[in-house]
């Protein structure tokens, strides 16, 4: 089912975490890794920062994709920070899902500042991903 | 005065005739319960029931609508409404409500002109009561089951028949538009009418007002409004459901440079309708904000438009989560 | 007047004998029929408005963040109000939650367990008698709502058939941990729960997004659903902010609809499954569709219930090294 319209490119935002997944995205470019180029990145200090507010926020204002990184559990700059949104974030991916909102419009993922090729090997799959969903219609702003 | 008797089976030939200017709403019994709506000639048109859930102010007065955009430094104001409708099964209490609107929206220094528009394209035909409701108390604030006030055509229940009878000139010329669909009533018609009419004026429960205006005028501190709004929880329920409420906020939506100005109902029951920029707000308390709902109803319109704007037509008794009665709160301001 | 309300009457006019509360939250009769309504008691002469029957609805523990804010607030030298409150089993778990989070003061509170034994949905009544207009109700016999319609005619309905779903489906129906328990023969509890969250569940995406849409259009946006839940005291929720504006003010969808996922998000692992904002939307928005998803959901991820022990952490205060992982996207 691929409902992509000619030359359409989808627009993600990420939010990664400013000691892990946010070093990971440098890696890959310090190490001139291939990614699509279709993210916009929000640095912020952890993943437990992520307000689900953030995320649904970002699919009003119309973006086709929102994807959260932060450290792997155990590796959490602030030791538990990803741990505590860890639970956020299953309950919220079931919720967004269990309302009708595409699964692969929202995810989450891990990658650590040395996992340049994990990051730009996520980003390819997200991208493909969303690519295949086509632009979002559900929960965007009309009109604006 | 000019009558006429319409079949209610012919009721869809008149749909379909005023079909061919504009459009026809009425009630229909849908999935999510009875609502205004826009009807063909093959909707099938409810006629039994009491009233329905939000107030046609809506249709003049919508919760929220865009009355600009703009794009660098142009303004564009958006088209006033050309829509010709018809709006039939209003009841009589809440037709009443949409001339006191009018008082606000329509006035000789400021009108609004998306009010305006929609107003003077359409005509109101309400349907008298046979059943008032428990909560209904509107032969107490001036309106009547039978009333004529605010309505452009007053329609009765008679048998299996609708007796029309036009209240004002834009009623007499609509029903002149129909000289097919519209017959003579006979003098037992009306008769019945007659009866139905009385019958249903005294099923309606009264509350005693007398002197409730200047009652208010004294009692702005009182510890009344302390003990009355304990149980309320501060949603908007009242102000949202009620046909006469009208307050609004005007919000800007933006991207970089091109937005839009938004008209949105507001509800001086929450706290946010006074804040102000510098993050003071006058009104802090639910109490307050009570106190300023019933003044603002029974004293302020009087003070400044010699109307009580209350129709009486008890949205905010029967909707209220936790059962506030605006009668009650009124008896105990008298008391 | 039945033994359970003559047993509540006795024991708050002792509470109050002996100086123990100084406001009691109870319920008293409504102007309409099958409805009573809350009402705050604040001395001995007043109790004998008190009454308990099937209409007691509404959740009282809605009243204590603002009673013991309040006072904050007026920065009064007067030290909190002790306050009793009567208790079915979802008001009780909603007070534990409130203790959890510091809202009410333990020393201050005394709760008043009731037997429930559910609660009479007047929309269900009024769905039966099918839009007879008004109604007048003369009480339960045998198991049986009697109603008489406005043209006169008597009609039975059967109780289970007009009991609110919150209370069909309760698992607590005793106010378990409350200070004082009222004796009497509460309802059974329920284990078969969450049949309609599964059948949802199994829908297609979009079917399920059709009927988010369905229900949300509903919306007026006034807020009752907010305002009548105990776990809605922020003291300016996140759709009134400013600074940011996280939604806009109009009822375009995609603001109602993100006002109700962020409300009903922020009960996870906090909602007690009582239907106070059911019962509060005068738009009949099937809110417990969405509400019971997140509270199954923390049942079955995290293994918790809210609302049964003060001391438990809640679930997403806490966490577990081997919490499930299986939605992370891995490359």
């Amino acid at each position: 089912m691929n409902k992509t319209v000619d030359n359409w490119e989808p627009k993600i935002v990420a939010f990664l975490c400013n000691w892990c997944s946010y070093a990971g995205a440098d890696l890959a470019g310090v190490s001139r890794l291939q990614y699509p180029p279709n993210l916009r990145v929000i640095r912020v200090p952890c993943s437990g920062r992520i307000n689900p507010l953030y995320i649904v926020k970002a699919l009003q204002q119309g973006v086709d994709g929102v994807l959260v990184s932060g450290c792997h559990p155990g590796d959490c700059h602030y030791i538990s920070g990803n741990l505590v949104a860890r639970r956020k974030f299953a309950l919220l991916k079931n919720f967004l899902a269990y309302l009708g909102i595409e699964p692969e419009r929202v995810q989450f993922s891990w990658v650590s500042a040395s996992e340049g090729s994990r990051f730009a090997a996520l980003i390819e799959k997200v991208v493909d991903e969303v690519k295949e969903l086509g632009p979002a219609k559900k929960l965007v702003k009309k009109g604006l | 005065m000019l009558q006429g008797l319409i079949k209610k089976e012919d009721l869809k030939k008149l749909i379909a005739s005023v079909k061919k200017e504009g459009t026809f709403y009425g009630l229909i019994r849908g999935s999510e319960g009875l609502s205004l709506s826009e009807l063909g000639p093959d909707d099938e048109v409810t006629l039994d029931y009491s009233n329905f859930k939000m107030p046609p102010k809506r249709q003049f007065f919508p919760f929220s609508e865009v009355i600009c955009t703009y794009e660098d430094e142009s303004m564009t104001d958006l088209p006033l409404s050309e829509e010709k409708a018809v709006i039939f099964g209003v009841r009589p209490c809440d037709a009443l409500s949409l001339l006191y609107l009018d008082k606000i929206f329509i006035d000789e220094k400021f009108t609004d002109p998306y009010y305006r528009s929609r107003r003077d394209n359409s005509l109101i035909i309400s349907l008298a009561c046979r059943e008032p409701l428990k909560t209904c108390f509107c032969t107490s604030v001036g309106a009547s089951p039978a009333g004529k006030k605010g309505a452009d055509i007053l329609a009765f229940e008679v048998k299996d028949s609708l007796l029309f009878e036009a209240c004002s000139e834009k009623g007499t010329r609509f029903m002149e538009n129909y000289p097919a669909i519209f017959k003579k009533p006979g003098k037992a018609d009306i008769k019945a009418r007659d009866e139905e009419v009385s019958a249903a004026e005294k099923r309606v429960q009264t509350i005693d007002l007398s002197g409730i205006t200047e009652k208010l005028q004294g009692c702005f501190d009182s510890p009344l409004w302390e003990e009355i709004s304990q149980r309320c929880l501060g949603c908007g329920v009242c102000t949202y459901t009620c046909p006469t409420c009208h307050c609004f906020g005007l919000y800007d939506e933006k991207v970089e440079l091109k937005g839009r100005r938004i008209r949105v109902q507001d509800s001086c029951m929450f706290p946010s309708f006074t804040l102000e920029a510098s993050g003071h707000n006058p009104r802090t308390s639910n109490e307050e904000r009570m106190r300023q709902r019933i003044m603002h109803k029974f004293r302020y319109t009087v003070e400044n438009f010699e109307d009580i704007f209350c129709v009486g037509c008890g949205r905010c008794i029967s909707n209220c989560p936790v059962n506030m009665d605006i009668r009650e709160t009124l008896a105990e301001v008298i008391k | 007047m039945n033994n359970i309300e003559i047993k509540l009457k006795d024991l708050v006019k002792d509470l109050f004998a002996g100086e123990k509360i100084d406001v009691l939250i109870g319920y008293e009769n409504g102007s309409l029929p099958l409805r009573s309504r809350p009402c705050f008691v604040h001395s001995a002469g007043e109790v004998d408005r008190l009454v308990w029957n099937s209409y007691c609805t509404n959740n009282l523990a809605v009243y204590l963040p603002r009673i013991f804010q309040r006072q904050e607030h007026k920065k009064e030298e007067t030290p909190p109000p002790r306050v009793g409150i009567i208790a079915k089993g979802c008001d009780a778990r909603s007070v534990v939650g409130l203790l959890k989070e510091n809202q009410v003061i333990k020393e201050n509170i005394i709760v008043i367990g009731m037997p429930c034994s559910g609660m009479i949905d007047p929309a269900k009544v009024e769905a039966a008698l099918d839009g007879a207009g008004p109604y007048s109700c003369q009480g339960e016999v045998d198991g049986s709502l009697e109603v008489t319609t406005s043209s006169g005619e008597k009609k039975r309905l059967k109780r289970e058939e007009v009991t609110a779903e919150a209370c069909l489906e309760c698992s607590h129906p005793l106010a378990e941990g409350a200070d004082l328990q009222i004796e009497g023969e509460p309802k059974e509890a329920c284990d078969e729960r969450y049949e309609k969250i599964r059948e949802f569940e199994a829908k297609s995406t979009e079917e399920r997004w059709q009927s988010f849409v369905k229900e949300i259009s509903k919306c007026i946006r006034c807020y009752a659903c907010r305002q009548a839940c105990p776990n809605c005291y922020c003291k300016i929720c996140f759709v009134d902010q400013t600074k940011p504006r996280w939604i806009g003010a109009s009822d375009e969808l995609s603001n109602v609809m993100i006002y109700h996922i962020g409300r009903i998000f922020h009960q996870a692992g906090r909602c007690v499954e009582c239907d106070a904002c059911v019962h509060a939307c005068p738009m009949d928005i099937d809110l417990r569709l969405f509400t019971q998803k997140l509270v199954k959901d923390v049942k079955e991820l995290f293994d918790y219930v809210p609302g049964l022990s003060v001391e438990e952490l809640p679930p997403l205060w806490t966490f577990k090294q081997d919490d499930s992982q299986s939605f992370i996207t891995e490359p």
